[in-house]
């Protein structure tokens, strides 16, 4: 095992080295450094091009310049790693060091919800396969997929940036409005739940009414202006969070489980009110920190006094609430600063953004309105880069499971007379995430290349950015730069997706030639 | 006690059904606004906008809110003085020519520094190539060694023309002494450079020194750039050519390097997003500011992006690239963002080879090539052609409802003397009769050498040299010229060219259009790459060599001026190797409260007059 | 909720349902059946053949010496004169087409001048979106066959040879991966001029077959295990024999919802390509450079943008559709859905077998 990574990572250098001398010298190859001096007409033009000549040791050519480039590279063994200078005069280090953070800030959170949403979706829709429901969620994924990425964010900002701001001045919804939205959310919700014609009717009944009626609320409360949760829904969407996970996990009859829940659901009822306090203290970030943490061991702990047998599974059936309990109340808390944020001249009754990272006129301080700022820049491009990824994971995982479902293994665990919750999440889902695993790490590794266009229509300055400028302006040494980076997490991600593979399914084993 | 309210009154709305009707919470009014925040497709660089990688639209916008010098361009465009900051005079023509520049007293630095005439002589070490050899700063020429202060400046007329420059003994003015009378001398003037500061960095000092010891840094430059100490000066030239590039600024920022004399000094920048600037308090070097208070520049670089965020009032200024669709898009926000239509300084002309360029080895051996009677006419038929109205009606009108064909090479059709050149220049054989009667005339000179030429005969077959692929304007102005040549017999390959400035010399290429852009306003003119020695596409005619160095080096008259730009124009049109088309189109867009935006055609364009900008 | 029990008894009676229903059929015949029971995959692909039909024979086209007439009017070198007929607030270029019969207050059904509208300088818009759905069905396919032939011989060869090929192939995969392909692109662009869009599909399949080949590989490795490949190679077959006539019959699904998936995600990847300004480029069209051309219109002039747009969306969802309706027709062990009808159908002819 080890003497097969030793080989692969000595391959991938190897390739690493071709791959980078093939590049430099296309990329050296793609234009003309010199073109915009061709057309001066400035009068010292010629000693302009003699100075970018210079400097960008055009006179040498490419495939000896590359080795130049190198030996920066290999100074990392002696203490003088150096990537070089951008043409604008910036170290490409510093240059990629500022644009991953970015990078990272903007697909990983895209890439985190096109994951869970599109896994438990396309999940669902193998459970239900031809339903209304599955056929209705693979036109829908479909489409978002066949969208160019700069075509959703216009319609995205037009309609829920602009749009929304502007509804924002005078916040009433029409009754058409109110109804056509009731009627969606009931079909959706009706079309998931399933069952017979009557039963879903009642539910697409029920649940349109319910829709229309807590909008109309919502409104007439002002509740888009002045949005919270306020103790007692905190309690409720508590216990309905203990309820449910307990349920997916463990089954709502495995008492034990509900307790240990239900038990943190109360403990978080009870640090509600303290933790307001704490909420308006300095250093957020370092108490949050130390909250969390604390919320782990509290719920260990109950799950420990609880469970006296099956512990690991009422450990994790309970950190899960807990740590969903956490990000409730951050979530109230946000609610809360809404108003303080919406009111300060920076943002001036216009939440949403349509463009960059942050607002440039908010004054700093106030940690949950910088962070609600940091959130309300992230909407938007989160929205529209999970709506065209999350069709890949749907169909994937979709495939998968129904493969799973089919085995034979699963047809025993139903005869067995396990029940169906205990089938799906603790046999067929399990067997359904080892493919999965593999393809989410080389996304992951692929995100750091980041996305040039979605970078681009919001903004953001980030690897893709870095990439296209390279491309376009000739710079060599961050092109260069980029693609090591990109390059190396490719192929290190490959790697690590053969042993992750193999770790997981018994059944492959690696390096085996014969 | 908020929070349970809230929650009561969710409580009870969602009980009642009904739901509570409270006061609509309608937006406070805010205070007037001080700040302006102003779209850019770029990055920020550099604080020193004067090297060859640093020479960005947006690091020279910076540069210009956060200095003042001795003269600007308004929108007419002309030169201005700023007599607030200082003056400067002719001292005498003949025998040599010697002009000097007097600061004001008592003009400050953003620090309180005093400035004074020592801190004019930096330009000189940044644009002189005989300084920087002689103090052993490098070869600005050479192809090896970068020189000690990596600058945009070297080589140019500066460089070629000023001999010495000495200071006064009061320290306060200097003296540029010249070889030989220079036409465009006022825009090659020194500026201001904070010397204090670039000597305390160049020492390792990280922060603001008292006045005392800031005159004794002064005093301590004059004495190294008088004696050409090599040493200090290198140091200083390490600063200024890497030390200013800085893409972020904050409170650990090495605060002299923000050191300025202009009306605004960088507040922070925060990396690849924007560079906040705010009021120097210091500020006495030019006109008083109107009460902007702080001017941020964002970075956005898709212009679709830049519209929505100007409806969505997240920016209040932004320079479009100007298309039809843009400036409906930005029109149909409504009231709350003017726009408004700039002609800029650059214009589009068609250029036609007519031999090799001069030092290449590829010979041109197409049907322009040469003076010949026949390749003459059948330039002359191209450019007869050419349907510069219908380009001008189908893909600027749309842009500028106010745009009109461009007769002249060196002056725009806003300018006094256009009619009259235009007039005398020969030009009314491109205008004469509709497009069609020029087509057919266009035709009749091809026949005359094909005689089997017919509309859409394709009897010339011809290249055509264009670039950026992405833009939607060049496209369609090829598509139009290749319609309407082919009724005059003429077959053009309209496929654009990627890295397309690299061949403007290349041979394989009989046609070409493309854009010039004015930066300045000088004697010389728009004439230069008609030169023998400097056209790319082969022109060479002696007449036109005369013309030009003598527009270059003697003392002129504005009629003299006026009848060599005259001569000029004529023997082009005689010639047919090139025709202007049109002005560029652009656009501006912003908030409506902003007010006192006048837009100049040349750099720094809108920024030029921010100190009227208000609220 | 989403866990319905299924009566065990239940489940075993649809096996045998399905069973009674597939007896007797060769592979490909399920097969076959399967995908044209798929409505959506069936919906689609006469969408997506009726597409192809119009698209293309709609424009004038020089093939060779021959001239294919096109049922359209203009083409996409015409500068018919610019309409300002049907617009309003001083637009020029509006669509012509009108789809609102003359009972609900319309102009009826007709196609007017110029159905799609004009743009800038005049040009057919219907005729520009012809022409760029042309070109992007081209790439569409060129890329799906490029990269699907490649995928598939390097996969399938690493795959059953394994050892020492395997690891130099899949090397040369990994290669490949990190190569970025806009940088072939500007290369090819700013060295042998634009040469055109056949040859933008051509290098864009040379790079895109990475992931294909190693799912082929991984679906060899596998089959190349199983018991009736042994048989074969006991019986003596031939390399070329197990890999052609027994292991890539089985490999098919994969490697074909694979090449859709390919060929939807080509038309996206050409529409970006256009978008950075490193696609097809004027005086030819496609429809990822006409809708990131006109992105600025979307809320002025709106069709230049929606038109492009809607056949983007119209040919990657209907090919997505198909991958989808093939990946459940080849998959072995999936099961239809048993209708109520095919219930009652399982019990007649139960019922009539006991009657004899």
């Amino acid at each position: 095992m080890f003497a097969f990574i030793m080989r692969r990572l000595g391959t991938l250098a190897v390739i690493l080295f071709g791959s980078s001398f093939l590049l430099y010298n296309l990329a050296a190859l793609s234009g003309d450094p010199l073109a915009d001096l061709r057309t001066s007409r400035e009068p010292n033009a010629a000693q302009q091009i003699i100075a970018l000549t210079r400097k960008l040791q055009l006179d040498i050519p490419p495939p000896l310049r590359y080795f130049y480039w190198l030996r920066g590279l290999f100074g990392v063994f002696i203490g003088k790693f150096d990537l070089g200078q951008t043409r604008g005069g910036e170290s490409v280090a510093s240059a990629i060091g500022s644009a991953v953070p970015t990078t990272v800030r903007l697909v990983t959170t895209a890439t985190l919800t096109a994951i869970i949403l599109g896994i438990s979706i396309g999940i669902v829709t193998a459970l239900r396969q031809y339903s209304k429901f599955d056929y209705s969620m693979t036109f829908v994924s479909f489409l978002l997929f066949s969208l160019p990425i700069f075509w959703v964010a216009v319609l995205l900002k037009q309609f829920m940036a602009i749009g929304f701001n502007n509804w924002l001045g005078e916040p009433s919804i029409p009754i058409k409005t109110v109804v056509l939205i009731g009627i969606i959310l009931g079909l959706i919700i009706s079309s998931v739940v399933g069952g017979d014609r009557a039963k879903s009717w009642k539910i697409f009944g029920v649940s349109a009414i319910a829709t229309m009626l807590v909008l109309q609320v919502l409104v007439k409360i002002n509740w888009f202006l002045q949005p919270g949760l306020g103790p007692i829904f905190y309690l409720l969407g508590s216990v309905g969070i203990a309820f449910g996970v307990t349920q997916l996990s463990m089954g709502i009859s495995n008492r034990v489980a509900l307790k240990s829940s239900l038990t943190v659901a109360g403990i978080a009822f009870v640090l509600y009110f303290p933790m307001q306090k704490v909420f308006e203290m300095q250093k957020q970030g370092l108490l949050l920190a130390a909250a969390a943490t604390l919320t782990i061991l509290i719920a260990v702990g109950v799950a420990l006094y609880f469970a006296k047998i099956d512990r690991a599974a009422v450990v994790r059936t309970t950190v899960l609430t807990a740590v969903l309990l956490g990000i409730l109340m951050i979530v109230d808390q946000l609610m809360g600063t809404w108003e303080r944020y919406m009111g300060s001249d920076a943002i001036n009754y216009r939440p949403v953004p349509t463009v960059g990272q942050t607002n440039p006129l908010l004054e700093p301080g106030d940690y949950w309105v910088s962070t609600l700022d940091l959130l309300m820049h992230l909407v938007l491009p989160t929205i529209a880069l999970t709506a065209i990824s999350f069709a890949g994971y749907i169909r994937f995982s979709r495939g998968t499971m129904l493969e799973v479902l089919n085995q034979d293994y699963i047809r025993t665990a139903r005869a067995k007379g396990l029940t169906e919750r205990t089938v799906i999440m603790r046999h067929a889902f399990r067997n359904t995430m080892i493919p999965m695993t593999t393809i989410i790490v080389v996304d992951f590794a692929s995100i750091i290349g980041g996305a040039i266009i979605t970078e681009r229509v919001f903004g953001w300055t980030g690897m893709g950015t870095l990439f296209n400028k390279a491309v376009g302006s000739f710079d060599l040494n961050l092109l260069m730069g980029v693609f090591f980076l990109t390059g190396t997490l490719a192929l290190v991600a490959n790697l690590v997706a053969d042993l992750l593979y193999s770790a997981l399914d018994p059944r492959i084993r690696v390096g085996s030639g014969k | 006690m908020k929070k349970w309210n809230r929650g009561a009154k969710v409580a009870l709305a969602v009980a009642a059904t009904a739901g509570l009707v409270i006061g609509a919470l309608s937006p406070a009014t805010a205070a007037t606004r001080t700040t302006v925040v102003i779209v850019d497709s770029n990055v920020f660089t550099s604080l020193n906008s004067s090297t060859p990688d640093t020479n960005l639209v947006l690091n020279g916008n910076v540069a210009y809110l956060s200095g003042a010098g001795f003269n600007y361009y308004d929108e007419k465009p002309e030169l201005v003085r700023n007599t607030t900051f200082g003056t400067y005079k002719i001292m005498s023509k003949t025998p040599t020519f010697k002009v000097k520049y007097t600061v004001n007293k008592g003009r400050l630095w953003s620090d309180g520094t005093p400035i004074t005439g020592v801190d004019l002589l930096l330009s000189n070490v940044i644009s002189s190539d005989a300084y920087s050899i002689a103090a052993g700063l490098g070869d600005p020429a050479s192809e090896d060694k970068k020189p000690a202060f990596d600058s945009l400046g070297y080589g140019g007329s500066y460089s070629k023309l000023i001999k010495d420059v000495s200071i006064a003994p009061d320290r306060m003015s200097v003296v540029l002494t010249y070889s030989k009378y220079f036409p465009d001398w006022e825009i090659a003037g020194p500026g201001p450079s904070p010397v204090h500061a670039l000597v305390a960095m160049a020492m390792g000092e990280k922060k603001l020194g008292t006045s005392a010891h800031n005159v004794a840094l002064k005093s301590k430059f004059l004495n190294a750039y008088i004696a050409k100490d090599k040493d200090l000066l290198s140091k200083i030239g390490k600063v200024w050519s890497n030390d200013y590039n800085v893409t972020s600024v904050d409170a650990k920022t090495n605060p002299l390097l923000l050191v300025c004399n202009g009306a605004y000094i960088v507040d922070n920048i925060v990396k690849d997003q924007r560079v906040t600037m705010k009021l120097n308090s210091n500020y006495n070097s030019g006109l008083p500011t109107s009460g902007i208070e702080k001017v941020v520049f964002t970075t956005i670089p898709d212009p679709t992006a830049a519209a929505q965020a100007l409806a969505n009032k997240e920016v209040d200024f932004y320079e479009a690239i100007a298309t039809a669709d843009s400036v409906a898009a930005l029109k149909k926000i409504g009231a709350a963002v003017t726009v408004e239509g700039v002609t800029l300084a650059t214009y589009e002309h068609a250029e036609v080879r007519s031999g090799k360029e001069q030092g290449t080895k590829v010979d041109y051996t197409g049907p322009f090539d040469g003076m010949s009677q026949k390749a003459k006419d059948l330039r002359t038929a191209w450019l007869l052609a050419y349907p510069r109205q219908e380009i001008i009606d189908k893909i600027v009108k749309p842009v500028n409802a106010k745009a009109v064909v461009m007769n002249s090479h060196q002056y725009f059709p806003s300018e006094p003397n256009y009619s009259k050149m235009v007039a005398a220049s020969g030009m009314a054989k491109f205008t004469a009769g509709t497009q069609a009667d020029r087509t057919a005339d266009a035709l009749a000179l091809v026949k005359k050498y094909y005689p089997s030429a017919a509309a859409g005969s394709a009897s010339v077959k011809l290249t055509m040299l264009w670039g950026s692929p992405s833009n939607t304007r060049r496209s369609a102005e090829a598509a139009l010229v290749k319609a309407e040549v082919a009724k005059a017999g003429f077959d053009v390959t309209t496929t654009p060219t990627s890295g397309w400035s690299s061949f403007l010399g290349d041979p394989k290429f009989d046609v070409q259009f493309y854009a010039w852009s004015k930066t300045a306003l000088t004697q010389a003119g728009n004439f230069g790459s008609f030169k023998s020695t400097d056209s790319q596409t082969g022109y060479n005619n002696l007449e036109m060599d005369k013309i030009i160095t003598r527009l270059e080096t003697e003392v002129l008259t504005p009629t003299e001026i006026y009848n060599l730009y005259l001569a000029a124009e004529k023997i082009l049109v005689e010639d047919a190797v090139t025709i202007p088309l049109f002005q560029w189109p652009g656009v501006i867009a912003y908030n409506s409260a902003l007010k006192g935006v006048n837009p100049s055609p040349l750099s720094p364009s809108f920024l030029w007059n921010f100190w009227d900008w208000h609220f | 909720m989403i866990f319905s029990k299924k009566k065990n008894v239940e489940a075993l009676e649809e096996t045998s349902i399905i069973n009674k229903e597939i007896e007797g059929l060769s592979q490909g015949q399920i097969v076959r059946r399967r995908f044209f029971r798929h409505k959506g995959a069936m919906i689609s692909i006469i969408f997506l053949a009726s597409i192809i039909v119009f698209v293309y024979s709609s424009l004038k086209m020089k093939i060779f010496s021959f001239t294919y007439p096109g049922w359209w009017k203009y083409t996409i070198e015409d500068l018919p004169p610019l309409e300002l007929g049907a617009c309003k607030d001083g637009l020029v270029g509006c669509p012509t087409l009108s789809l609102r019969p003359e009972f609900l207050g319309g102009n009826g059904i007709s196609l007017g001048e110029h159905p799609f509208g004009q743009d800038d300088i005049g040009r057919d818009y219907f005729a520009l979106v012809m022409r760029g759905a042309q070109r992007s069905l081209m790439v569409t396919f060129v890329i799906g066959f490029i990269g699907g032939t490649i995928g598939t011989v390097v996969g399938a060869i690493s795959g059953f040879y394994r050892g020492i090929v395997d690891s130099v192939l899949m090397r040369f995969t990994d290669f490949i991966i990190t190569i970025p392909t806009i940088i072939i692109g500007s290369v090819i662009g700013f060295h042998f001029g634009n040469l055109g869009v056949g040859f933008l599909a051509f290098y864009l399949g040379l790079f895109a077959w990475t992931g294909l080949s190693r799912l082929v590989r991984g679906e060899f490795l596998t089959l190349r295990e199983r018991e009736f490949v042994d048989a074969a190679r006991v019986a003596g077959a031939t390399n070329r024999r197990i890999i052609f006539k027994h292991i890539l019959p089985n490999a098919v699904g994969i490697i074909i919802v694979s090449v859709t998936l390919l060929m939807s995600g080509a038309i996206l990847l050409e529409t970006a390509l256009s978008y950075l300004g490193f696609g097809v480029v004027s005086p030819d069209v496609s429809l990822g450079s006409l809708i990131s051309q006109y992105q600025e219109s979307f809320t002025t002039r709106p069709w230049l943008f929606w038109y492009p747009g809607l056949f983007i969306i119209s040919i990657a969802l209907s090919i997505n559709f198909i991958g989808d309706g093939l990946r459940d027709a080849f998959d072995p062990r999936q099961r239809r859905r048993i209708t109520k009808k095919d219930r009652e159908r399982a019990v007649r002819l139960k019922r009539e077998a006991a009657q004899k």
